[in-house]
This record gives C-alpha cells, structure tokens and sequence, in this order.
C-alpha cells in the first residue's frame, strides 16, 4: 500500500506546470467580448505534440508512450490548472474509442497518426438534451453496399472544429457503434457554439449522408469503458482548477486589506477557505484512486471514476464560486481571470452529465453487486 | 501509487494472526509484553511499527475479538503516554509506562475548564509550590474516562504574571488522591454517562509527577492533541466510531428505503464523501510510512469527518419518519461487526450532536485549518499578549 504520489509522477507533473506556466497567456481573453478563437488553440498544439501528449496513454504497440492513468492524471491536471486550450480532450477521447472498439489495423494506423501528432480527434456522443448514455441517439448510421453514412446531429462535442476527424456514436440497427469521420468530409458540418467557457471549443455536428468508417469492435461496454476514461480527465482538470481558485483566493485574502486587517483574518472568510480546502483534498484524493483504478484495471475502477467526477465537479463548481466572492466586486469583471475558472468549473459539471446523474450510476453499480459496501 | 490495503497474505499479518491463535485468550499485558499495544511506540516498549503494521494488528487485534488498546485506554496507550517518552524524567517513565501499556492503568485527560472551554489557554486550576509538592485547586469539565482511569493528566497555572500560554505546567496525578472529586455528567442522550466533571480541592501531587518543566504545559498539551489517532481508519459516524457510509448504503438497499429518489442521491452524496475521507486517512498512514512528519492533514481529515459523520446518521435516522423518536428504536439493519461505542444508528444520531464539539469544535478546527494549514492571518487575541492575572481580572474592561 502506499497511497502517495511517487517521485516520477511529482517529476513530470512539474514538467507540465513548468511548461504551461510559461505558454498560457490570458491576455487576449481577458478583453471584453473575447471568444474561444482567441484562445490560441492552434499555436500551443505543436509544442504539446513535441512533448508527445496526444499518445501518453497510447499503447507502445501502436506508437504511443504507453504510460500510466496516473501519469495522464498528472499532464491533465496541470492542463486544468492552467486552463490549456488545446484539443487534447478531443484527441484523447477519440483515441480511447478507437483503442477500444478499432480494429487493429484502424488502430495501427489512426492511433500511430494521433501518437505522432499528425491526427486530431473529437468524441461526438452527446445528444441536443445532454443525453450521452441513453438508448437512443440524435445521430443514426446506415450501411449500403458494405459503406455507412451517418445522418443527425451531435451535441456538445468539445474540440470538433479543431479535429481532423470526429468518432460519432450512431444508431444502427444492431444498437449504438462508433464511426469514424472526416471532419472535411462533404455532409459535415461543424457549427462553433457561443460556449461560456471560452478556453474550450464546442460545438454541434450536423451530418448528411456523411461517409462514415464502421469501428468495428463497438461493443455494449465500449462506451462506459471511454466514458470513465472521460471522467477522470475531467475530474483531473477539475481538481487541479479547485487548488488554484483556492490559492488565488488565499493569496488575495492575505494582500487585501480593510477595517485596518488583511480580509483573511476574518472568520467568516477563514472558514470558507478551510472548507474549500478540506474539498481541494477530497477531490485530489478521488482523481489519484480513480487513475490508480484504471491504471490496475481495478474491478471499482467505474465506481471510482465516476466517485472522482461527480465529487471533483461539483467542488470545482463550489470552489470558483467562492473565490469570486473572496475577490468581491472585481472578481466579478471580465478583465479578472476567476471567471474563466468559474466558468470551466460550470461547463465540467454538464459536459458528462449532472453529478446527480454519476451518483446514480454509483448507487446503480452498488446494488447489482454489494461487494464495495463490505469493510 | 498501490491502493491496495495489507491483504489477507501479507506476512506480517499472518505473524500477528498466528500470535494471536497461539494466545486464544490473549491479555492486555501479554500484548504488551509483544508490543502488540502500543506498537507505533519505539523499543522497548513498542515495536517502532509502521503505519501499515499498526494498521494490521488494529484489524489482528480487533479479529480475535479483543476491543484495541487505543480504544479501551486510548489516553494512555496513544495521546498522553507516548509524550512521556520525550518529556518525562526516566523514574517517571518507569513507574508509569508499564501499567500503562499493559492497559492496568488507564489514564484521563483533565483539560478544559468550565469557563475557557475552547479557549483553553485561559485555564483558572492553580498548583502552588509547597516543599517537594504541589497544591491543585480548580475545576475540570468534559473528562472522558475520568471516572474510570487511575491516572489523570492536568494542565494547570503554575505562574499567573506571564501570559496565559506560558505559565501553565502538567502533572500526572493519581485519581485516588485526596481531593479529587469525580461527578459524571448526564449527556443529553440520556445514555451512561460519557463525560465527567472534576473538582480539585488541595490535591497534593508530589513534585516528580511534573512532566517537563514549569512552563512547558501549552507546548506539550499542543502535542498531544496533535497526535494521530492511527486506529482511526473508518470514516464512521462520530469521530471515526460508528458505522460508516457503507453500512448505510448497505441498510437502505436492504430495506429498499435507497428507492427513494431524494434518498438516493443524498445517500449517494454521503457514500462518496464517505470513501474519498478513506482515501485521506490512508493518504496519511503513507505518507508516515514515507517518512514525511504527521503534518496537519488529520486536522483536515476531522473537519471533513465530523459534519460528514453527522449527515450521516442524520440521513439513517430520516428514514424512520416519528419512529425514530421513539428511545432506542432500530433504525437500519446493520451488519454484525464491532462498531466500539456507537454501535447503532440511533446512538450515533443522539450522540452524534458533540461530534462538532469535541476534540476541538469545529469552527476551531477550521481557525486551525485556515492559520496553520492555509497560512491566513492569526485570529486577534487581545489577551494573548498580557500578563495572565491582568486577564483573569473578573472581566475584562470593554475595548477602549
């Protein structure tokens, strides 16, 4: 047993702050009426690829580097922290799809591409009512003659105008597959969404009769497979963004002054802080079990994924909350970062689905089979 | 990174279970003479265990069907005992530790005053020098096991013309000593008393009780109440005893109370907070076990624990509806096991109300969290500066 982050993972999670200290700049978003096309999304990908992010998680056989969740926990933190814009979610959500439910040649060649970083992806599960587990699908694949078009929409799909191809969960009359698509490919269309939270790219798909490239493994378990993979970036990003509202809302309770007294000397800021701090702990607590989990293959490992998210989010969601309230009025204004955080916190509570809705995948998990409630 | 606890064929479980088959009937003092009682403590009295090796002859001990040391003597076998060790003269330490660790002795913590409570620097007992002894007057509150031990660790005011924090000094006093007066306090779970009260009337303790010296009473109190309690591995309902999340989800699925869909999602809450609490508990044992110093995270741990705790019992006990009303009801089925002092639900809601309380209230807590963990300002203390007996003035004069 030995609960605590070994000396490589502290390492390279040193290296990721130390990279992402130096490339995020704010400066462009925080002008009024900035969007996520100033976000820079472009300009910091070819350095992420030089540090070989987009394959840390794939395996060797197909290119990648073949390490650890808990290592991917590390990067994705700091990426959190920083509020990196970049599609690294995308690209890893649809690597996972195509890890998962690729056949290997699909793999060979997709996830050689993603790992050399000469591939973008994008993961379109989501429906137009946020749905991403239910039967049905906004989106609806058929084959003729042994090719498949894809017609429908998908919702929400973070970092589908950065993608080169997009891994689209359609109907099909067998139940839900993935496909792969060109995002260029005539019957697209990706259509940027006025997201709050603009240091994210989201947007909707629209596709017509677009040619779609079956993944052919797509099993009944593929998608919570992807999904708790998905959690735990999220909640990565998450509990790294909680330590640093907490620490901008600590640092500035200790410079401000008023009624003759640093405002962090009063008690009912204290209090909040100490609270928010007992969370940061939680929530950092859950992220390293749920990546140790998947790293181990871990028969809890979707309870604690999905234990790490539903938490992670909801503190994050608390956490930006205060911290604009420890800053009072200007953590209020445009020009202040907290609310790009406040806003990153709100958009990780809905882009999986509610935190309600992972407790009950919890409780779910916990009354088919009891064995986690044993002491 | 391992997650995974000692298991069942970890070999140093299997020594410590194999003892403990050997010793059906094993003895306090026969663990002890094994270290098996205080085995976090160094040689000769301990084994100098790991945090992992505590954690596997807490579960050996409490297997074999023995209640742990640190829960039947929990003063002496941890918080207070293992200060001697470091601050008490080597005849202190030999006339005392061995009853202790043998569990013959058990000891009470004399701390707080009716008048200070969590201010305890302001504490009122005196002991005056007379010859080789000392004279004790004053009034303790909140003492567990106070009726129970034979030992009593007092803080009290050796010198009133230096401020509050550092004219205070320990002694170890026999409870049978002259004086001594022990009164139990009706909590108001209307339950066996688990509190006394303690009136010091010319108690004589003879000067060699000290611990430390005069003036080292508010640094060695701080330590004490800083030590870990290392058996404190579940998140249960009230500090750590009691049932835990799991048991709750467990009683509501068998009751199918968890098909409520506002139920649900709070027990769900609950279950969560439940888990990642053992995550932090765990986190500390590694990070003792890797060398870096018992830091302030069990501070956090208790903040977490305690409300948590409460939300908790308050939730099994919303199930009954006016049932639960009713004195000593049973509330959700619970799986047999030993669960220490709170052994039920309805015990742990009642009693449930102190868990804020003791051992620091909250709001203490989250000072401490905030100064010492956070690095925020330090509350002010207009008194904290002054010469004791300027304080102690009948009242303070309003500021200004």
């Amino acid at each position: 047993m030995n609960f605590t982050l070994s000396e490589e993972h502290e390492a390279l999670r040193d290296v990721a702050k130390n990279f992402l200290s130096k490339e995020v700049n704010f400066s462009k978003l925080l002008v009024p009426g900035a969007t996520v096309e100033q976000a820079g999304y472009d300009e910091m990908w070819p350095k992420i690829v030089e540090l070989g992010w987009p394959g840390i998680v794939i395996p060797e056989t197909y290119g990648g580097l073949g390490m650890s969740y808990i290592d991917l926990a590390m990067i994705i933190g700091e990426t959190g922290r920083y509020l990196a814009s970049a599609p690294l979610f995308g690209t890893l959500a649809g690597a996972w799809a195509i890890e998962k439910a690729g056949s290997e040649k699909q793999k060979t060649d997709l996830l050689g591409s993603v790992a050399a970083g000469q591939l973008k992806l994008a993961l379109a599960v989501s429906d137009a009512d946020g749905n991403i587990d239910g039967e049905k699908s906004d989106a609806t694949a058929t084959e003729s003659g042994g090719s498949w078009q894809i017609s429908g929409s998908k919702s929400y799909v973070v970092d589908a105008p950065s993608a080169d191809k997009i891994v689209v969960m359609a109907n099909t009359n067998a139940g839900k597959k993935f496909f792969v698509v060109d995002r260029k490919a005539k019957g697209v269309t990706v259509e940027l969404l006025k997201w709050r939270d603009i240091t994210r790219q989201v947007a909707n798909v629209r596709f017509d009769k677009a040619p779609a490239e079956l993944l052919p493994e797509s099993k009944a378990d593929t998608w919570v497979w992807i999904r708790n993979r998905l959690y735990l970036v999220l909640a990565a990003e998450s509990a790294a963004g909680i330590e640093k509202a907490l620490g901008d809302a600590v640092d500035y309770a200790k410079e401000r002054v008023a009624f003759g007294r640093p405002i962090g000397s009063f008690q009912a800021l204290k209090h909040q802080l100490a609270e928010l701090k007992g969370m940061s702990e939680c929530a950092t607590a859950g992220v390293h079990y749920a990546a140790w989990a998947l790293t181990e293959n871990d028969p809890k490992a979707a309870i604690a994924c999905a234990m790490a998210q539903s938490y992670a989010s909801e503190a994050y969601r608390d956490t930006t909350f205060r911290n604009i309230q420890v800053f009072g009025a200007i953590g209020f204004t445009w020009q202040m970062p907290n609310h790009l955080y406040y806003k990153r916190a709100r958009s990780n509570a809905e882009l999986l689905g509610s935190s309600r809705h992972q407790r009950e995948q919890i409780i779910q998990m916990l009354e088919k089979d009891t064995s986690p409630l044993a002491a | 990174m391992d997650f995974n606890l000692p298991g069942e064929n970890d070999p140093r479980r299997i020594e410590v279970r194999n003892w403990f088959k050997a010793h059906p009937k094993a003895t306090y003092p026969q663990m002890a003479k094994q270290g098996y009682t205080v085995p976090h403590w160094p040689r000769p009295w301990g084994l100098e265990a790991d945090p992992e090796l505590q954690l596997i002859i807490d579960e050996e001990t409490k297997r074999a069907g023995i209640v742990p040391p640190h829960t039947y003597s929990p003063i002496a076998t941890n918080q207070c005992g293992q200060s001697l060790l470091t601050h008490a003269t080597d005849e202190l330490r030999q006339e005392l530790l061995p009853p202790a660790i043998a569990c013959e002795q058990r000891w009470c913590m004399l701390f707080s005053e009716p008048s200070g409570g969590s201010d305890l620097g302001s504490l009122r007992t005196t002991a005056r020098r007379d010859g080789d002894h000392y004279i004790i007057n004053g009034q303790k509150i909140w003492n567990s096991m106070a009726d129970k031990a034979q030992i009593g660790v007092v803080i009290v005011r050796t010198n009133p013309d230096v401020p509050k924090h550092k004219g205070l000094s320990i002694f170890l006093i026999d409870m049978k000593t002259p004086g001594v007066d022990v009164r139990p306090i009706m909590d108001m779970t209307g339950e066996e008393p688990e509190y006394n009260e303690v009136f010091l009337t010319d108690v004589r303790v003879p000067a060699k009780r000290m611990l430390g010296k005069e003036g080292d009473g508010w640094r060695i109190v701080m330590e004490q109440l800083q030590t870990e309690r290392m058996g404190m591995t579940n998140p249960g309902a009230v500090w750590g005893f009691g049932p835990t999340a799991r048991e709750l989800i467990l009683g509501l699925i068998q009751t199918d109370k968890i098909k409520d869909p506002v139920v649900r999602d709070e027990a769900a809450k609950i279950y969560v907070e439940g888990e990642l609490l053992r995550l932090l508990t765990y986190r500390n044992l590694s990070n003792r076990i890797n060398g870096k110093p018992p830091g302030l995270e069990a501070n956090i741990g208790k903040m977490v624990a305690s409300p948590h705790g409460q939300r908790m019992s308050d939730l099994a006990k919303r199930t009954q509806g006016p049932a639960g009303m009713i004195e000593q009801p049973e509330v959700l089925p619970l799986p047999d096991k030993d669960y220490g002092l709170f052994a039920n639900w309805d015990y742990s809601y009642w009693f449930g109300v102190a868990a804020t309380l003791g051992v620091g209230t909250q709001e203490i807590l989250k000072n401490s969290v905030a100064e010492r963990v956070l690095g925020l300002p330090r509350d002010l203390d207009p008194t904290a500066g002054v010469p004791y007996k300027e304080v102690a003035r009948p009242q303070l004069k309003a500021a200004g």
